[in-house]
């Protein structure tokens, strides 16, 4: 074909295979096709291949095994101490993550709202922990962490009656400082979400909470949590997906430990394929993660749609 | 009643209070990339015995002996590699996904973009796991193509999401008036909605670079030999290795987080807008 006769009619395939697929229902298919292959073969097949793994048993200590197909792997699952205890970890992960994000990142929005002048500079202060990479950010709190020469420790040893710790060694403070590491890497995410609801949040409301000689705090209570109702259902449920597949974090600064101490599902997971090497155990538990996160998937369009057609929704 | 001198007391005071706040709070939260710049400008071993929060003596050397004596710049070049061929690559499967998605009407279109945005959410290690035991078979193991192929699984889901929200946002009735003066419905994407849809694409591009570029699970999973590692990879390996020597560290994840801060002070405005509509990481 010449490039004159291309002109005449742009986009045209040959023959009647060509018109059903630029014009026709094929016209859906072509589009979708690329993308349906690549998304099969890099995550379809691998969902498969977990499945078919978790019925089976490929593991290093029992290489005789592989091969015996059957449920015990669910089985095993069920009564699995560490399984059951890595959920538990993973849904005070999610809990401190979303409570901490969202006190923050509504202090710094509420702040920040009717900033006038600097107002760039302070949104911009409040975003940039966001652009730091989470492994960047593993790298940086374990430097602050350190029991040793890190500077909470040197900046509480000017506060009287509180001495520094490992705080990663230390089973106690482990999880807690993971999650305080999360949260200021993720809570600008809810300060951006923020901002725009408390941007649609009408001045008409207040001015009349004024007429009414209602104080700050019945303002706060009163119009500004229910008018924020639907973003901050969709905020939750985008933390918790967050939290719970957080894994650099968790991974780099304490590896799972002190003896499981901070062992999320997600960890779990990738330390009993990596570290015992019992792929078809790691890939059930893969399995269970999946579910819990179409719970949370389900719940995200839940809040979504209501959020679309709900009355002083602003996403 | 208060009188008005009064009420104009009270809101300056408020005034005073809110700034007061908004730098304290900032403060807080930016202290952590604060300290990391002063101690990656430290003398080499010298952070331990800082005793104020400026540093006393600023150099460079942390810098020099992590591309000299460690291989930093082809960290950071397989980073570039990795991240700018799968976000293409994305971008190059995702797109036609997104129009589609956006404009057409097709059984099981729900269903595809329930797909897209489980897939989005699950956590990688589930996929990482299966992906390890599929590409060892396939000979894909420690590869580059393998890495670019486990990062698109990571940002086609995202490139899909995100093109559909920017064909949304462009009228159908510019494709209306290309179909009536002849051109068929794949010619009118390719001429039409495709070119609208560029400053978008562009923006997509990036956070797919950016994506792959922070990943740190597949990378370290996919990949064992060191001259093949990405930045992240790289750096984190640092923390085993000088796990007191705090200055390098922090040089290490310092140069790694720039390029990203960077490209974020620039396209700032869009980004917000993209994360609001949804894509999120």
């Amino acid at each position: 074909m010449t490039r004159a006769q291309r002109r005449k009619r742009p986009g045209t395939l040959p023959g009647r295979f060509g018109r059903l697929m630029t014009e026709g229902p094929g016209f859906a298919l072509l589009m979708l096709a690329p993308a349906l292959l690549v998304l099969g073969f890099v995550i379809g097949l691998p969902m498969v291949k977990a499945l078919m793994l978790s019925f089976d048993t490929i593991a290093l200590r029992r290489p005789a095994a592989a091969g015996t197909y059957g449920l015990h792997n669910y089985v095993r699952l069920l009564s699995d101490p560490d399984a059951w205890g890595a959920v538990l970890r993973s849904a005070l992960y999610m809990l401190g993550t979303v409570a901490g994000s969202i006190a923050l990142a509504l202090s710094a929005a509420l702040l920040t709202r009717r900033v006038v002048r600097f107002r760039a500079l302070s949104r911009l202060a409040f975003l940039l922990p966001w652009t730091v990479p989470a492994v960047v950010t593993a790298l940086v709190w374990g430097v602050m962490y350190d029991g040793n020469f890190g500077v909470i420790n040197r900046l509480l040893d000017h506060i009287p009656f509180i001495t520094g710790r490992d705080w990663l060694i230390d089973r106690q403070t482990a999880l807690p400082a993971l999650i305080l590491a999360q949260v200021w890497n993720e809570f600008p995410v809810a300060y951006i979400f923020f901002l725009a609801g408390l941007h649609s949040i009408p001045d008409e409301l207040y001015e009349a909470a004024k007429i009414d000689r209602a104080g700050a705090f019945a303002q706060f209570r009163f119009i500004t949590l229910p008018q924020l109702r639907y973003i901050i259902a969709v905020i939750v449920i985008l933390l918790m997906i967050m939290g719970f597949k957080s894994f650099p974090i968790v991974y780099i600064l304490t590896g799972g430990g002190p003896a499981g101490a901070t062992e999320t599902l997600t960890v779990l997971t990738y330390n009993t394929a990596f570290r015992t090497l019992d792929f078809s155990y790691s890939a059930t538990l893969g399995i269970l993660a999946v579910l819990v996160s179409l719970v949370l998937v389900l719940g995200y369009l839940r809040v979504m749609t209501r959020a679309d057609t709900g009355k002083g929704g602003a996403v | 009643m208060t009188s008005p001198r009064r009420r104009r007391l009270d809101s300056v005071a408020g005034q005073v209070f809110k700034a007061a706040g908004i730098v304290a709070l900032g403060i807080a939260v930016l202290f952590p990339i604060y300290w990391m710049a002063v101690i990656a400008l430290t003398p080499t071993g010298f952070s331990r015995s800082l005793t104020s929060l400026v540093p006393a003596e600023v150099t460079l050397e942390n810098f020099v002996t992590l591309f000299t004596e460690r291989p930093m710049l082809r960290w950071l070049w397989n980073s570039i590699i990795v991240a700018a061929a799968s976000s293409f690559l994305s971008l190059a499967f995702g797109t036609s996904c997104g129009y589609a998605l956006s404009r057409l009407r097709f059984r099981g279109a729900g269903l595809v973009l329930i797909l897209v945005l489980a897939t989005q959410m699950m956590p990688a290690t589930s996929i990482v796991v299966p992906l390890y035991i599929l590409f060892r078979d396939f000979g894909l193991l420690d590869t580059m193509q393998g890495m670019v192929l486990g990062h698109v699984s990571l940002v086609a889901p995202l490139a899909i999401w995100m093109a559909k929200g920017f064909f949304d946002s462009i009228p159908a009735d510019l494709e209306g008036a290309a179909r009536i003066d002849g051109c068929t419905r794949l010619s009118a994407y390719w001429h039409v909605a495709l070119p609208l849809a560029m400053p978008g694409l562009a923006a997509i591009f990036i956070y797919g670079f950016v994506t792959s570029w922070h990943d740190f699970l597949f990378a370290k999973t996919l990949i064992n030999s060191q001259a093949l590692w990405t930045a992240a990879t790289g750096i984190s390996s640092f923390r085993g290795e000088y796990f007191t020597l705090h200055e390098l560290q922090m040089a290490a994840a310092l140069t790694f987080a720039l390029p990203v801060v960077i490209v974020f002070l620039v396209m700032q405005r869009r980004i917000v807008s993209g994360a609001l509509s949804g894509s999120v990481r």
